[in-house]
């Protein structure tokens, strides 16, 4: 129980943003998400913003909830940031102790962590908080097609990554789980010395790889007496047709990021 | 049609260990559209007949043919599997598609089936299992119940003619798993499925046609519900135990002498009567019995007693013949709570809450208030989500109290300095503890708690020892531990909370999916605990086992605490236990279908034992209250008479196959008194 974590559970919904074929967001979201790390200048990331905010609205997912993707990363872009403020030189600001830090740092710093930021939101907006992980699923096999005639195994992979993604928050709850009960054997995993630390690990990883594999186990025999791998070609359910508004969607990302790389020279 | 032909399968040992025999030489033959459930215990090769039944393994002998084809035959496996849908054990190991629809579309996709066909496919199965509102949801958002019935929706899409569920109800709690039967016989009517039920659950076993009973992969005993429940003796040394009204039936059959009616008392409403018909018997057959002492104290000058005290002398002879025919439990009577013990748990006001999925709050606890007193086995019930599991974590620190105080023995439990001593002195277990083993070796993994305590070497062994004793699993201590079966492994993971030696030890859901002599052999094991000062916390969904074993139950409803009493307070009105969601133990419904006949009869039971005593007893004061008619004695002989004829003939169409030298090798007390899953309202109504 306790805070779950969003990674690998979208939320259900019919927005603008819900019905675009997941395709399309994919390649947006690469799109946006070059743009948005290669953007420097204030006036190209207050553009950005902007057009994250539309995202947002378009979603109608609460921002609360938009924020707190940017949650598991916290710690890396604080980091950059510091980083930033550290070793940009320029106009001296202030000192602390022997490190000067300057305005440019400063700016840059701030700049970076919304840099990255606005990169989490759009990707997490687009893919991970509005599309299904099958869909995610279904849009890499359409877009890994072509590899076939590579002899490159596509929708063995595509099954593969859409069952991965599926046992995501199973594996998280029962790492939950088992970090309970070998805690109850007093196992440590923030306190103590390296040595007590790693046999707490070990507690948690080792029954976990071994219910992983019973798990693929089980799933082997489920996925058999439900005929998959017999002799007929799977159907493909979802037989993906792109809509006006996933044109117009695309569209509009695609000059964003031209806006961007233009105007930057 | 299934049929299987002297069907023999080893599972490949690894390579210093032999071939595990799984079945041997087994031949029986379904036939469409009928019911079938195979019971056995843990072990005995249930699940590898079912898994034989659609080819997902191939049979080393013999034959297995379904609907006329061969499951050796490649070219009909996907037709045969498609035929025979099989539904599994753990709810999250079946489910392959991300949301409900796509798991759906899992199998026909597989068949290659036009898209169309496979949307209206899955919606069709949407409705038949009334989860069309959660098409879009992820598995995960869904609980174990729901899961379950997913499973069955995913199998039904494939438009199978036959249903395997392979212990598909182990893992549910009781009204699920109640739900989920429901769901199956609602199914088998409307589609003239075929039916083959897996299960622990002798309720379960009572939907059935007929029933095959496996031991050690072979077939030990056959027939309909009625005839293999008819074989007592045999049904208990086979690990597994009767239904609460069967027993309670076979108990007052042997009491008073009346013959025990097969067919009849496989209901529960037919059990019912028949207990009703036998004591309305018994009491003319005081006379009859009357007539008998009569005539041959006539002989011997000196014995003249009057019908009352002959009556009296009748019924606590045959209690006396109850107890050496199902020996009397280990279990204890509840003890008064003393109030000098000191006070080990002190929950004050408690309260929890978390953020759930998308951000909702849930309120898990509520103004929780409890004690708990040193050596004192205190029980936590509850539906499904009440906030059993949240209350528990906080009795070790798992959870920060964070309103309201948790005080363990003596400690403040805010105080999080003091955690580590505290999870020293109170053992946790959660459910399914087997997942939690990752040594090498058991003593290992036992040793595990001790040394992280920072107990010295010594002392280690010591504890090891000790613990594995107390579980039987001293035997396996050099083994790995994932080489063990799965009740060996559950001894393995309490004997390794064990062994810290804690005063106080939480047990969620210890016996969940062991079979009916492994639960009680456990609990057995566990209640020997509090003889040396231990405390006992028990969580669990079986009313019954919680009656029998615990002081004091703690009835918990949406976070807060509904009741807290003895097993008699809590149990005895079924109108405060459907309120709670919880069920009414079978005993205790038999005593209240009984009520209106025996007016002193009161209105509970910890089990079949204890309401065939006291239904007993109160036919005796009825009995002295209003002496009874003289009747027409030879007409009752001549019934009586015909009647075991009858029940004779009724032994003999199911014949126990077992053999002689496995016999004793469980001992009767150990198998004699069954928890029953309280499935048994599905039971009655259908039965």
């Amino acid at each position: 129980m306790g805070k779950r974590s969003l990674l690998g559970r979208s939320i259900p919904g019919t927005s603008f943003i819900h019905r675009l074929d997941a395709r399309v967001k994919f390649i947006a979201a690469i799109l946006l998400m070059i743009a948005t790390l290669s953007s420097k200048s204030p006036i190209v990331l207050a553009v950005i913003s902007l057009w994250a905010m539309v995202l947002v609205a378009l979603s109608h997912i609460r921002v609360r909830i938009v924020l707190r993707s940017v949650r598991p990363i916290i710690f890396l872009i604080i980091f950059a940031m510091v980083i930033h403020f550290f070793t940009v030189r320029g106009t001296p600001l202030f000192r602390v102790g022997s490190i000067v830090i300057s305005l440019e740092g400063l700016t840059s710093g701030l700049l970076t962590a919304l840099r990255i930021s606005l990169m989490v939101i759009q990707t997490s907006l687009l893919l991970t908080l509005t599309t299904t992980p099958i869909a995610i699923a279904d849009a890499m096999e359409r877009l890994l097609l072509p590899l076939k005639h590579l002899h490159f195994p596509v929708q063995e992979f595509s099954m593969m990554m859409s069952i991965a993604m599926r046992f995501v928050p199973t594996l998280l709850d029962e790492a939950t789980r088992l970090m309970k009960a070998q805690s109850s054997r007093g196992a440590d995993f923030d306190t103590g010395g390296l040595m007590r630390r790693a046999r707490g690990l070990v507690s948690i990883l080792v029954p976990l790889f071994v219910s992983s594999f019973r798990r693929a186990d089980d799933l082997a025999v489920a996925m058999e007496a439900r005929c998959y791998g017999g002799t007929s070609s799977r159907t493909t359910l979802y037989a993906m047709k792109l809509q006006r508004r996933d044109y117009l969607f695309l569209t509009a990302a695609v000059l964003i990021s031209a806006f961007v790389f233009l105007w930057q020279g | 049609m299934i049929q299987f032909e002297r069907v023999s399968f080893a599972y490949q040992g690894n390579e210093d260990r032999e071939n595990i025999k799984a079945v041997s030489d087994v031949s029986f033959a379904i036939p469409n559209g009928s019911h079938v459930v195979f019971l056995g215990r843990n072990g005995s090769g249930k699940s590898t007949v079912a898994r034989l039944m659609n080819g997902l393994l191939l049979p080393d002998e013999g034959r297995v043919i379904v609907d006329g084809m061969d499951t050796s035959e490649n070219a009909f496996i996907d037709e045969i599997r498609r035929r025979a849908g099989m539904v599994f054990q753990n709810p999250d190991n079946q489910i392959i598609g991300t949301t409900v629809a796509d798991d759906i579309a899992f199998g026909p996709c597989n068949l290659g089936l036009p898209a169309e066909e496979v949307r209206a496919r899955v919606t069709r199965a949407l409705e038949e299992t009334g989860m069309t509102d959660y098409r879009d949801r992820e598995p995960y958002a869904l609980s174990g119940g729901q899961k379950q019935k997913l499973a069955v929706a995913s199998v039904l899409a494939m438009q199978p003619e036959i249903l395997i569920l392979d212990e598909s109800t182990a893992m549910l709690d009781p009204s699920s798993r109640r739900a989920l039967m429901e769901l199956i016989l609602d199914l088998k009517e409307k589609k003239q499925l075929t039916i083959v039920h897996i299960t622990h659950h002798m309720e379960e076993a009572l939907l059935a046609d007929y029933v095959y009973v496996l031991d050690e992969g072979r077939i030990a005993l056959e027939g309909t519900p009625a005839d293999v429940f008819d074989q007592k003796d045999c049904v208990l040394s086979l690990g597994l135990s009767l239904p609460t009204h069967i027993e309670i039936s076979h108990r007052i059959s042997d009491a008073i002498g009346v013959p025990y009616q097969p067919e009849k008392v496989t209901s529960f409403d037919g059990a019912v009567q028949f207990v009703r018909e036998s004591l309305a018997k018994v009491s003319d057959r005081a006379f009859f019995d009357n007539s008998l002492e009569k005539e041959m104290s006539q002989m011997t000058l000196d014995q003249t007693q009057g019908d009352h005290s002959l009556g009296h002398d009748e019924l606590s002879r045959t209690t006396a013949r109850i107890k050496d025919d199902f020996p009397l439990t280990k279990g204890r009577s509840p003890k008064p709570l003393q109030q000098g013990l000191p006070v080990v748990i002190d929950v004050q006001h408690l309260s929890y809450a978390y953020e759930g999925l998308a951000g909702t709050h849930v309120q898990a606890l509520q103004d929780i208030s409890l004690e708990v007193r040193q050596g004192e086995v205190l029980g936590i019930v509850g539906h499904t989500g009440s906030g059993k599991s949240t209350l528990i974590q906080h009795f070790n620190g798992i959870i920060p109290s964070s309103r309201g105080t948790v005080t363990v023995l003596g400690e403040d439990l805010s105080e999080r300095k003091i955690i580590r001593s505290i999870r020293r002195k109170v053992g946790l277990l959660f459910q399914y503890p087997e997942d939690q083993l990752f040594e090498e070796t058991v003593a290992l993994d036992i040793a595990f708690a001790p040394k992280q305590m920072g107990k010295s070497p010594e002392e280690v062994a010591y504890s090891v020892e000790k613990a594995a004793k107390r579980l039987g699993v001293d035997h396996l201590l050099v083994r790995s531990p994932f080489d063990l079966s799965g009740g060996q492994r559950r001894r393995v993971a309490i004997a390794g909370v064990l062994a810290a030696e804690p005063l106080i030890l939480v047990l969620d859901e210890p016996a969940a999916g062991l079979d009916p002599a492994g639960r009680e052999d456990l609990f057995d094991d566990l209640a020997t605990l509090t003889n040396e000062g231990a405390t006992l916390i028990i969580v669990s969904h079986d009313m019954e086992a919680m009656a029998k074993r615990c002081d004091r139950i703690l009835v918990m409803k949406e976070g807060r605490v509904a009741k807290i009493g003895t097993p008699e307070d809590i149990i005895s009105s079924a109108v405060f236990l459907e309120d709670a969601s919880l069920d009414v133990p079978p005993a205790k419904r038999f005593l209240d279908a009984l009520a209106d006949d025996f007016s002193e009869l009161g209105t509970f039971a910890f089990d079949a034992e204890d309401a065939t005593q006291k239904i007993l007893e109160a036919a005796q004061f009825m009995r002295k209250k209003n002496p009874a008619a003289t009747i027409d004695a030879p007409a009752i002989r001549h019934d009586i008479l015909s009647a075991s004829k009858n029940n004779e003939l009724f032994s003999e169409t199911a014949a126990c196959s077992i053999k002689h030298d496995y016999l004793p090798r469980v001992s009767a007390s150990d198998t004699e008194h069954e928890d029953i899953e309280s499935c048994e309202k599905k039971a009655s109504s259908h039965g």
